[in-house]
């Protein structure tokens, strides 16, 4: 038992440093103008090396990199956050709506499958290859195609909710379907959606660095991957000492950010079902 | 059985139907679109002709004319193609058989160090970008220790004395491109390998074995591992077509002439044949690996082929 306590309390410990990233990200985000020391579009001497003025030196056409790393928390996080919203938003409705109602649930499930069979971050880099580069248009291509494993997770959990013998005590008493729906299908599901929005968030800021990184991204508001493009694109950023103030703390946003919502992730995922444990 | 099998085919017929279309639909839909420098010449067919010579052209391999490379988008890809299948294909052996591995070993030390430091260790990986792994790569291996090459799938103007030469310098540029993709993607595999097998050694086939007196390897290797695969191979074919898309990345960053690097090359001279045939090759891979994977599953486990 302590064993089993002691395990628990592990866990949790991650979901906490997870959150802890996670806060620290979207508070610097929110109040990247105040923080930032310089406007990320302000020139200055380019490819300075770090120096009091600019403590993380500047870049190619002389932007001042702390500052865009602090505006790219902005755009990575927006694009991440308001995508998975949206997906979610999509996944449960459809979720809901085919698992609870049964008419429409072979249709809505057969389109789900073809989502989830389609190779989606390749289509996702085509379709944003011949769109111009935006934030918007990236937050529409990722909500467009990540809500998938969503619809099918949260209707499998409707189909055993909607039997349940409460349910069925419910609707015998002269409940109406919103009634049902409202009262006791959509709270127990929330939950597993929580648990979906954090692990779409964590695969839509990959691929979102991954675009901005090959070149999709935003050149006027640009991300963690962004920048980590201009640094690639620099022709001596492997020989000389640049990688270090250019691609490093850029790189180790991204993986903080990930592993904050991997950590998160698995708290949930362990507090919402229990056999799932990480640390057994 | 049949039933279930030629659900699947129709609906990989039907995907890759919508794929196709796609890739003709994608360029003339778009409003201000690049149509005018994608080699698409205006002419006055009507959109379902020119839909129906796209189809038939691509049954004969016109992919159309890649303007950055100028030449035949077939003829690019097919010089890169054996380096992304080289890439990928030990990038999947090496995943596969070390994400079994290590998932086996951490169920079988479950709670114990070697466990929580694989788990810890896999886990950290897997949240690192693919691209920016293989930078730090480049920057510490292959610059400053210098015990790699740069990039690259050989190494250029050198003549070999020996054909034994010519694979060692392909294997010593493939192992940095490879590790990459393999780090990264391997944390899927053996997450999914070590809760499969904590579920099967609660079994009480396990017990009853342990209870022959069987040696605990005896049963790792016959009780255990091989219940516990099942589900993994799912899981193989999802990881692969994560590996496949992950090619792209990494390539770009090992400058490795593979079909990735095109895909990064075509999207900055803005050459949307060559795109658009790079996405093809990669799109099909990918439902090509799912589609085995699924035929195998249905081959394996009874479970499904009765349903």
């Amino acid at each position: 038992m302590k064993i089993a306590f002691l395990k628990k309390y592990l866990t949790n410990q991650l979901g906490l440093i997870g959150l802890g990233i996670l806060i620290f990200f979207v508070v610097t985000a929110v109040f990247a103008p105040y923080i930032a020391p310089y406007d990320p579009d302000q020139r200055y001497k380019s490819t300075d090396h770090p120096n009091s003025a600019h403590l993380l030196g500047t870049n190619h056409v002389g932007q001042d990199i702390l500052s865009e790393l602090i505006y790219g928390t902005r755009v990575s996080l927006f694009i991440t956050l308001f995508a998975s919203f949206v997906s979610a938003f999509i996944g449960t409705s459809l979720g809901v709506i085919a698992g609870y109602f049964g008419r429409t649930d072979f249709f809505i499930m057969r389109i789900v499958d073809l989502f989830l069979t389609i190779p989606r971050l390749p289509l996702i880099i085509i379709i944003a290859a011949f769109m111009r580069p935006s934030v918007w248009n990236l937050v529409f291509v990722f909500a467009l195609f990540e809500w998938s494993i969503t619809a099918r997770i949260i209707r499998s959990e409707v189909l055993t909710l909607k039997n349940r013998p409460y349910v069925d005590a419910t609707r015998m008493f002269g409940a109406g379907d919103f009634y049902i729906l409202g009262r006791h299908i959509l709270p127990n599901v929330v939950p597993l959606v929580v648990v979906q929005l954090v692990l779409v968030s964590r695969y839509i800021i990959l691929a979102e660095s991954g675009l901005s990184f090959i070149g999709l991204g935003d050149p006027t508001a640009k991300s963690w991957g962004m920048i980590l493009h201009d640094a690639f694109e620099y022709p001596t950023i492997f020989i000389s000492d640049a990688w270090m103030w250019w691609m490093l703390p850029a790189g180790m946003c991204i993986v903080l950010t990930i592993l904050s919502l991997t950590f998160i992730g698995y708290a949930l995922e362990e507090l919402v079902n229990p056999r799932l444990k990480l640390l057994t | 059985m049949h039933m279930n099998i030629i659900t699947k085919v129709v609906s990989y017929v039907l995907i890759i139907f919508i794929i196709l279309s796609l890739n003709f639909f994608l360029p003339r839909m778009m409003p201000a679109g690049p149509l005018s420098d994608s080699g698409i010449t205006s002419s006055n067919e009507s959109v379902l002709e020119e839909y129906i010579n796209y189809m038939v052209n691509l049954v004969h391999g016109e992919l159309g004319w890649s303007t950055s490379r100028n030449a035949p988008v077939w003829d690019v890809l097919k010089e890169s193609l054996k380096w992304t299948v080289l890439l990928v294909g030990t990038s999947t052996a090496i995943y596969v058989i070390a994400g079994i591995l290590t998932g086996a070993v951490s169920a079988w030390k479950k709670g114990k160090k070697s466990d929580a430091g694989l788990l810890v260790l896999l886990i950290s990986l897997a949240s690192f970008p693919p691209f920016f792994l293989g930078m730090l790569f480049i920057v510490f291996l292959a610059w400053r220790l210098d015990i790699f090459p740069r990039f690259g799938a050989q190494t250029l103007f050198i003549d070999y004395s020996t054909p034994f030469g010519v694979v060692l310098d392909i294997l010593h540029h493939l192992i940095l491109p490879a590790a990459t993709l393999t780090l990264t993607s391997i944390g899927v595999i053996y997450l999914l390998t070590r809760n499969s097998m904590l579920n099967v050694l609660g079994e009480d086939y396990i017990l009853a074995a342990r209870a022959k007196g069987l040696s605990e390897w005896y049963i790792m290797r016959k009780h255990a591992l091989k219940n516990a695969l099942l589900p993994i191979i799912t899981m193989v074919a999802l990881v692969a077509g994560f590996v496949i898309t992950g090619t792209i990345f990494v390539e770009t960053v090992f400058a490795y002439p593979g079909v990735g690097v095109l895909v990064y090359e075509a999207v900055q001279a803005h050459d949307y044949p060559l795109l658009q045939g790079a996405f093809l090759i990669i799109a099909l891979a990918i439902l090509a690996v799912n589609f085995i994977a699924d035929m195998v599953y249905v081959h394996l486990d009874p479970r499904v082929r009765e349903e």
